[in-house]
């Protein structure tokens, strides 16, 4: 039986260790991959702020690029959802997609109707449903013609969406410097993370779920069946940023993926390859929001992107998994 | 190729040192319980979908308010061990591809029958979100007409249930049946239960809200349904069932598909989905069972579904108990102290999901926890949620210790192709 002779052979070459140190490859994902991209993520989201604080128009461009580099910022830490991501619920008000029952424009409506007062206080935003807060809310705000008239109660919508966005990423910026990252440098039996193999597990799992969002989602939502294509259910069509997330997601997970292999030169090589074949694949598709999935030629175009993405998280299981020892464990897309 | 990986030497290292442990009961033993248990549990939750049947023939046959009473009262009976199958769900294919037919959910009911006036009309995502088929013997799906004037079990199933591949196009399960039994909860975060009144089924004059014989034998239907569903999985755990046979074809993967539906109930659907997101957007439809109002108890049993297995035991309707060799034991001959650990993370879950049980059994209903700004409520769901996700984290333990493998993509939509570690 192969497990037994695996077993054997396991046995037989414990005493070698592996080439990857487990502690190093964490702290450089920690230092070069989740430390950086949160600064940038709290700086573009202050600045978006900022932007929002001098021009609530929903028109206004300066505004408009200013929340288009927060979400860049943010899709490129999105995937990192273990720790301050998951205090107090953060990632979950950011990030509140994808949206089948059409919550977002309803609970934005009812805000709007009620003139409601929460806009006027962080503290009092931060209670507000998740439907009506982060990106894909300010998206509704500043694309859909719905809310395309600037408004005194708009406006001031706009900038509570603008700083609650960028208290949320000062919040998980200050828990990774203030002690999350310590945690995962130092982990014990009676720590959160019990070995270096348990932070291991928490950033492929990290790069596993970031890879099933592209697919499944992004990708997925919009292809629905050969029948039944959903371009309208892909992600912020408004804004025409579809296919630009799968390309600055796939930039963030390729770093993170890269500095996991830095030892393993042939899942590496392997990665890279894979990686550049599906950045290829997204810069020739030429369907910014996916809407050719409604065309045989347009779907398999966008088909052939979530394949080549698929391959990706097979290679991270494939190889790259098991070089460092671990599995991928259970994420938030478990389920249903 | 195969690689030697720390995994392989943890496992190796593991089993090299276990020889003054308790020892281990045999894989297959373990596997044995978890199938009883299985059958034991639909086959409970068959027997609660009959005594609901009857007592939805005989609303139908002699509407009333005891009789309408009586039925809710089974539909909620029926729940309890339903909930506790959740389990075998997202570990076991033959289970999750059957189990929209009887637990989808969250419904656009409009479909069904009609609903309040602030419901609204069809949506961007459903054109049919509002057809009421109760009141309209023919309307179209996609273009294609459709000839409702018999309301059969065969229409819910083959025609309405997930009609134009909309996921909320509840035709069929428990929801639909709870809808038909409650109606619309139009009480927002207020405490309160949706009110159908009892003459939604009465006959002639008294029939109220339109067409009471169609309502009725979409209920009848839909119960019917119901029955024949769960008999069918029931007997997938028989002795020659399938599922059975699945689940003890390949020990590791058995026990990798154990340890997956509880990692991926605790985290993914229950912490996540179900418990998490509704908070988040303090929505009452958010609410699992939200025209009976009985979220609180869908929680509580799910939880306690996800111990069953783990322990090896489940208590059956009747009172008598289903146990064997556990999981558990598998992990207290490797490792004791995490085996301590993971029963510490069960039992601290359902203290949290049983005070969220009790609060609301004692009249703070699960829309009003949701509310806005209610920190008791968002504290109770919250600490099940925290403890669902603490839970899973020591799961995950069990799955390196036991060295089973993936388990990380089961259930997902497109990466549904788990290959162990080992292979």
């Amino acid at each position: 039986m192969i497990r037994r002779s695996v077993l054997a052979l396991a046995l037989a070459l414990c005493a070698a260790p592996l080439a990857a140190a487990p502690a190093d490859i964490a702290e450089a994902v920690i230092d070069r991959h989740v430390l950086p991209g949160f600064a940038r993520f709290e700086a573009a989201a202050a600045d978006l702020e900022t932007a929002a604080e001098a021009d609530c128009d929903p028109g206004s461009e300066t505004l408009r690029t200013a929340w288009g580099a927060a979400f860049d910022a943010w899709l490129g830490v999105s995937h990192l959802r273990l720790g301050p991501t998951e205090t107090d619920n953060r990632a979950f008000a950011l990030a509140f997609w994808p949206d089948p029952r059409g919550m977002t424009p309803k609970a934005l409506a009812g805000l709007i109707a009620d003139a409601d007062p929460m806009v006027d206080s962080e503290a009092g935003f931060a209670t507000v449903s998740v439907a009506a807060r982060g990106f894909y809310a300010l998206e509704y705000l500043l694309y859909d013609p719905q809310f395309a008239a600037p408004t005194p109660y708009g406006c001031a919508l706009i900038r509570a969406e603008a700083r609650d966005i960028h208290a949320l990423a000062a919040a998980i910026l200050a828990d990774w410097q203030g002690g999350h990252a310590d945690l995962m440098r130092h982990p014990g039996p009676e720590a959160p993370y019990k070995d270096e193999r348990e932070v291991l597990k928490a950033f492929f799992t990290a790069l596993h779920e970031g890879l099933q969002v592209d697919v499944d989602l992004r990708l997925g939502r919009p292809l629905g069946t050969f029948e039944r294509p959903r371009p309208t259910r892909a992600e912020s069509w408004r804004s025409g940023r579809s296919l630009h997330n799968v390309t600055v997601t796939l930039a963030a997970l390729r770093e993170l993926a890269m500095l996991m292999a830095a030892e393993d030169p042939a899942s590496a090589a392997a990665l890279s390859a894979d990686f550049d074949r599906a950045d290829r694949l997204a810069a020739d598709l030429d369907d910014p929001v996916f809407a050719g999935v409604a065309t045989p030629q347009g779907r398999l175009r966008v088909e052939i992107l979530q394949q080549a993405i698929h391959e990706i998280a097979e290679e991270t299981r494939a190889s790259l998994g098991p070089a460092l020892g671990v599995a991928a464990g259970f994420n938030s897309r478990d389920g249903d | 190729m195969m690689k030697p990986t720390l995994a392989t030497c943890t496992l190796a290292l593991g089993m090299a040192g276990t020889a003054a442990m308790a020892e281990a009961p045999a894989a297959e033993a373990v596997l044995t319980t978890y199938a009883d248990i299985a059958a034991a549990t639909y086959g409970d939750a068959l027997t609660g979908a009959e005594r609901l049947q009857a007592a939805v023939d005989a609303l139908v046959a002699e509407p009333s308010p005891q009789a309408l009473d009586a039925a809710r009262r089974a539909w909620l009976a029926a729940r309890v061990p339903y909930q506790q199958s959740e389990v075998f769900r997202f570990g076991n294919p033959i289970v999750d591809d059957w189990e929209g037919k009887v637990n989808a959910w969250p419904l656009d009911e409009g479909l069904i029958d009609y609903v309040d006036a602030g419901y609204g009309g069809p949506t961007d995502e459903n054109p049919l979100a509002a057809v009421n088929v109760v009141a309209t013997p023919q309307f179209e799906i996609s273009g294609e007409t459709v000839d409702a004037t018999e309301i059969t079990p065969a229409l819910l199933a083959e025609t309405l249930h997930e009609a134009d591949g909309v996921e909320t196009n509840v035709a069929t399960g428990y929801h639909a049946i709870e809808f038909l039994l409650w109606g619309q909860d139009l009480n927002g975060t207020d405490p309160g239960a949706g009110n159908r009144p009892w003459t939604d089924y009465a006959t002639g004059e008294a029939c109220t809200n339109g067409n009471c014989d169609r309502r009725g034998a979409y209920l009848k239907a839909a119960t019917d349904l119901l029955v024949s569903d769960l008999g069918w999985m029931a007997a997938q755990w028989a002795e020659d069932g399938e599922a059975r046979a699945a689940v003890m074809a390949d020990s590791s993967a058995g026990l990798s598909a154990i340890l997956t539906g509880m990692g991926s109930l605790s985290y993914g659907e229950q912490a996540g989905e179900r418990m998490r997101l509704g908070l988040m957007l303090n929505d009452p439809e958010e609410e699992h069972d939200c025209f009976s109002d009985n979220t609180h108890n869908s929680h509580y049993y799910d939880g306690l579904g996800i111990r069953n297995v783990y322990l090896g035991s489940y208590t059956r309707i009747d009172g008598t108990e289903v146990a064997g060799p556990s999981v558990s034991d598998l992990v207290a001959a490797k490792d004791a102290d995490l085996d301590a650990e993971m029963k510490t993370k069960l039992d601290a879950t359902m203290a949290a999901l049983a005070r969220l049980k009790t609060a609301a059994e004692a009249g703070f209903a699960y829309d009003q926890m949701l509310a806005r700004g209610n920190e008791a409520g968002e504290a109770l769901i919250m600490g099940g949620v925290n403890g669902l996700v603490a839970q899973t984290a020591s799961i995950e333990r069990v799955v390196d210790t036991l060295g089973v493998g993936d388990v990380s993509v089961e259930g997902s939509d497109s990466l549904d192709n788990p290959a162990a570690v080992f292979q």
